[in-house]
This record gives C-alpha cells, structure tokens and sequence, in this order.
C-alpha cells in the first residue's frame, strides 16, 4: 500500500498554485502538512481524491497513475481515499445516522439496515458521539459536527484518511480532542493520515513527519525532532509561534 | 460579452450532462414525487393569484380599447387569446422563476460552498444523478402544471374582470373566446409554458451547481439566477412566439 505525489501542478488563471510538488506516504504514518493560508494544502488533498484534476504531474496508489482516471474509475479510489473537510458537509436534511448510511450504502450495499445501523453506532462511540443519530445536523454544535463528519468519513473503512483543516474554527479544549482521534483512529484502525493544518504544535505533538509548503512549494520535510531544529525562515516562524503560545 | 457566451456555453454543456444522466440513470420516482411537491405547494398560491390578475389586466386594458369601437362582443376571444399565448405564460413564468428559481439556486449553491456536494462525491454518489436529475425533471413537471394552472386561472380573472368592469355576461364572455382563441394558439401556450419551464429548470440548477465564494457567493449566484431567468424567459418568448408564427403558418394551421 503506498501513495505517492510526483511533481504535481495546479494552477488557477495564472496563479500557480501547486509547483511541482513530489513526496511519498508510508503505510500508517501521520503526515502533516503545514503552511500559511492560500498555499495550496487544501487543492493539494482534492488532487488526491479527484474532486480536482492536476495540469502536471502524477498521483500515484500502489503502482497505479490515478490522476487521469474518470469520475467513474475514481469510485473505488475515493472508497480508499477518505477525505475530512474543511466543514463538517453534512448533508443538513438527512440525520446523523442517513449522514453515515449515506456512504456506507454505496460502498457496502449488501449489509442489511441492522448492520448499517450498528457500524453507523459504532464509528459514532469512536468519535466520542453517543445518542446523536436521530438529531439533525443543525441541532449539533460545531465541534460535534465535526466529530460526525469524521464518522461518516470513517464508516466507509478508507485506508486513507485526508483531513482537510480540522480544527478551524474549534475552541481549545475540541481542538486538542480532535488532534487526540487521529492519533487514537491512525493507531486504532492502522490507516494512514494526512492532515492539512496551521497548527504546528498539534503537529509537532502526533505527526510522524512533516512537511510545509509556502508558495506552493516545499520549503521544508521532515521528522518533528528535524524540524524543531530546522533553519528554514517560515518554519522559525511557525515555532516562534508555539513558543508564544506555550509561554502566555 | 465573453464572459456572457462562456457562461452559456457552460450552461448548455451542463444541460448536456443532466440529459445524458438522465437517460443512463432515471432519477427514482420518490426523489422526483418529492421535488414535484415542494416547488408545487411552495409556488400554488403565487402562481394562480398572478394568473388570476394576469387575465384581469388584460380584461380591463381590452375592455378601454374595445369600448371605443363598440365592439365588446369580441372581449372575451381577445383577452384570452392574448393571455393563452403570450403574457399570460410569461408573466406567470417570472413568477414561478421568482419562488422555484430563487429558493432551488440558493439550495444547491448552500451545499457546494458548504462542500457537501464534494462529500457526496467522496463518498460515491454522483451529485448529477442525486441532486440535480430529480431536482430538474421535478421542476419541468410541476411548472407546467403550474403555468396550465396560472392560465386557467387567468382565462376565470379575465372573466370575472369583465362582468364586473365592462357589465358583460359571463356567458357571453366565454362564447366569444372561440372566435379567437384556436387549437393553434392553445398549442402554442403549452409549448411556451414547456420551453419556459425548461429554462427556469436549467438555469437555477446551473447557477446553484456552479456557485464559490461562500455565503456572497450564494446571494450572487440567486441574483445572477433571478436576472438570467427573466432576460432568458424574454428572449425565449420572443423566439418561441417567432417559431411557433412560422410552423402553424407553415403547416396552415
């Protein structure tokens, strides 16, 4: 099981976006990606999954250039490719527990509603969400939501899981737990995470590596422990900020 | 201008789509039952009280004109010619664009700016298939209808209109409307209320499907579906009104 980007590039206009961009996943590994707003982390995940389409450059899944596939072909690729988005994007007419059928319908059509109901419950507790699945999404707060969406991303069993900014817009206290379940899901059910981000310090705390992008370009890959010591300028900046935040 | 042709183009590559999705996957019946229904009960109300008025204008304007010539007779077959074949479907049409095109735009372009239509897709539904087909041929059938409804709505406030303004028996009213109004121009209302029903159906779902930018994004894309609705409904009653002059002329009718 391996995943790997080769100089991938997507521009939007004449705005370079993604230049060239190449690195590898290992199997069951957190990677980060780090940089500031605009750089491209996010349209970097949506090449991934195919909801956008790369001008350059390969994506390839075990041995397989996936990125020229059609919607059709990336079925099976987005069964294996779970995404987390931005927003929770729960669909606010169905509930909770249609949210997680949704998916699990698709890719699990032979399961009767009992078993889909058990899973739905199940990926729930592992999130931390207990009694939920009859409410509608509006009637969560943002951070249950979330937790939902993680879910539902969950049910459909990726062995990839792409999170796109997942704590934006959460208080602390929901920030720490949502860095502590992908840690605890990563380890759980042995997937492989990469997770979009700002938040250096949750990245020095769970990745096992990390790379930062600035101008669409990595500026910097490695370890927690390498980076720490890194002297590439956008990173010092990024741990002077942990630095402050630590000692307020 | 460019920007105006790229936008059509987009618009009828995405028609193309729906077309192609539909006839490869038919929307499921409930999908399509439910649609029918929302836009039907959301639209009723407005849609034969302005056809009610409709044919009421028409009565009272007519009725100015004819009086001068003394030639009332003839009331009841103008009005309802003139409100079957053309203001009654495009006046009504402006109104269904208003509620249905409005509400299904700002309904689709909420869950694109709130990526859940990216999450359908990730989670292996084709959003063309799920949302827009049922969506689109719900819409076609129930404005149809709707506009049928607003038309005879129309033909009852254009009479009523004139036994109350112009002192006419409602009888004599209606015997007077097969004087003008012929199978020719009953066709020509339905194919009209079809045409504008097609439009309205592909406009507010491009505009809502293709809508970014967030929440602003969402009030552009309604403001764009309002305005692209009504200059397309004019633009299309003139060319349908040209075409269907030319075919009857043309097969005699």
């Amino acid at each position: 099981m391996s995943l790997e980007i080769v100089g991938l590039k997507k521009s939007f206009g004449t705005k370079v976006v993604l230049n060239k961009i190449s690195f590898g996943l290992k199997k069951g590994e957190i990677l980060f990606i780090l940089g500031r707003s605009g750089t491209g982390k996010s349209v970097l995940l949506k090449n991934i999954v195919g909801l956008l389409k790369p001008d350059d450059g390969q994506i390839i899944l075990d041995e397989k250039e996936i990125s020229k596939l059609s919607e059709k072909e990336y079925f099976p690729i987005r069964k294996r490719c779970g995404m987390v988005f931005q927003q929770p994007a729960l669909f606010d007419s169905l509930t909770i527990y249609e949210n997680l059928a949704f998916g699990m319908r698709k890719h699990f059509p032979k399961l009767s509603e009992q078993e889909y109901r058990a899973r739905a419950e199940k990926y729930l507790q592992m999130v931390h969400l207990e009694n939920v699945e009859e409410k509608l999404p509006q009637q969560l707060s943002f951070g249950m939501q979330k937790r939902a969406s993680l879910a539902r991303t969950i049910a459909i069993e990726p062995e990839y899981l792409l999170y796109d900014e997942p704590t934006t817009g959460l208080d602390p206290v929901t920030t720490t737990a949502i860095n502590q379940l992908i840690q605890q899901l990563s380890r759980q059910l042995n997937v492989t995470s990469v997770v979009v981000s700002h938040d250096m310090k949750c990245a020095l705390d769970i990745a096992d590596r990390i790379i930062v992008l600035s101008e669409g370009a990595i500026v910097a890959e490695g370890t927690p422990s390498q980076l720490k010591t890194s002297e590439v300028p956008l990173v010092k900046e990024f741990l002077k900020e942990v630095l402050e935040g630590g000692s307020q | 201008m460019i920007k105006i042709l790229d936008d059509l183009g987009s618009a009828l590559v995405f028609l193309n789509d729906i077309i192609k999705t539909i006839f490869k996957t038919p929307p499921d019946s409930k999908s399509v039952s439910e649609q029918i229904y929302n836009v039907t009960t959301q639209s009723l109300t407005t849609t034969v009280s302005s056809g009610f008025f409709v044919g009421a204008i028409l009565s009272v304007q007519f009725n100015a004109q004819l009086k001068q010539f003394d030639t009332l007779s003839v009331l009841g077959g103008l009005s309802t010619s003139g409100t079957i074949r053309e203001l009654g479907p495009l006046l009504i049409a402006f109104m269904l664009s208003g509620k249905v095109g409005a509400y299904t735009s700002a309904e689709l372009g909420t869950m694109r700016v709130t990526e859940q239509i990216d999450a359908m897709r990730c989670l292996g539904t084709n959003p063309m298939q799920y949302l827009i087909a049922p969506r689109f041929v719900g819409i076609i059938i129930s404005s149809f209808f709707l506009l049928l409804a607003g038309l005879l709505m129309s033909i009852l406030g254009g009479a009523i209109l004139a036994t109350v303004v112009a002192d006419m028996n409602m009888v004599e009213y209606i015997n007077s409307i097969p004087t003008y109004v012929k199978w020719s121009s009953v066709y020509s209302g339905l194919f009209k209320c079809f045409m504008f029903s097609l439009l309205i159906a592909t406009i507010c779902t491009y505009k809502g499907y293709a809508t970014t930018g967030g929440s602003k994004g969402v009030g552009r894309s309604v403001v764009a579906t309002a305005l692209s609705t009504m200059v397309g409904l004019t633009l299309l009653d003139w060319f349908t009104s040209f075409l269907v002059e030319n075919l009857f002329k043309a097969w005699g009718l």
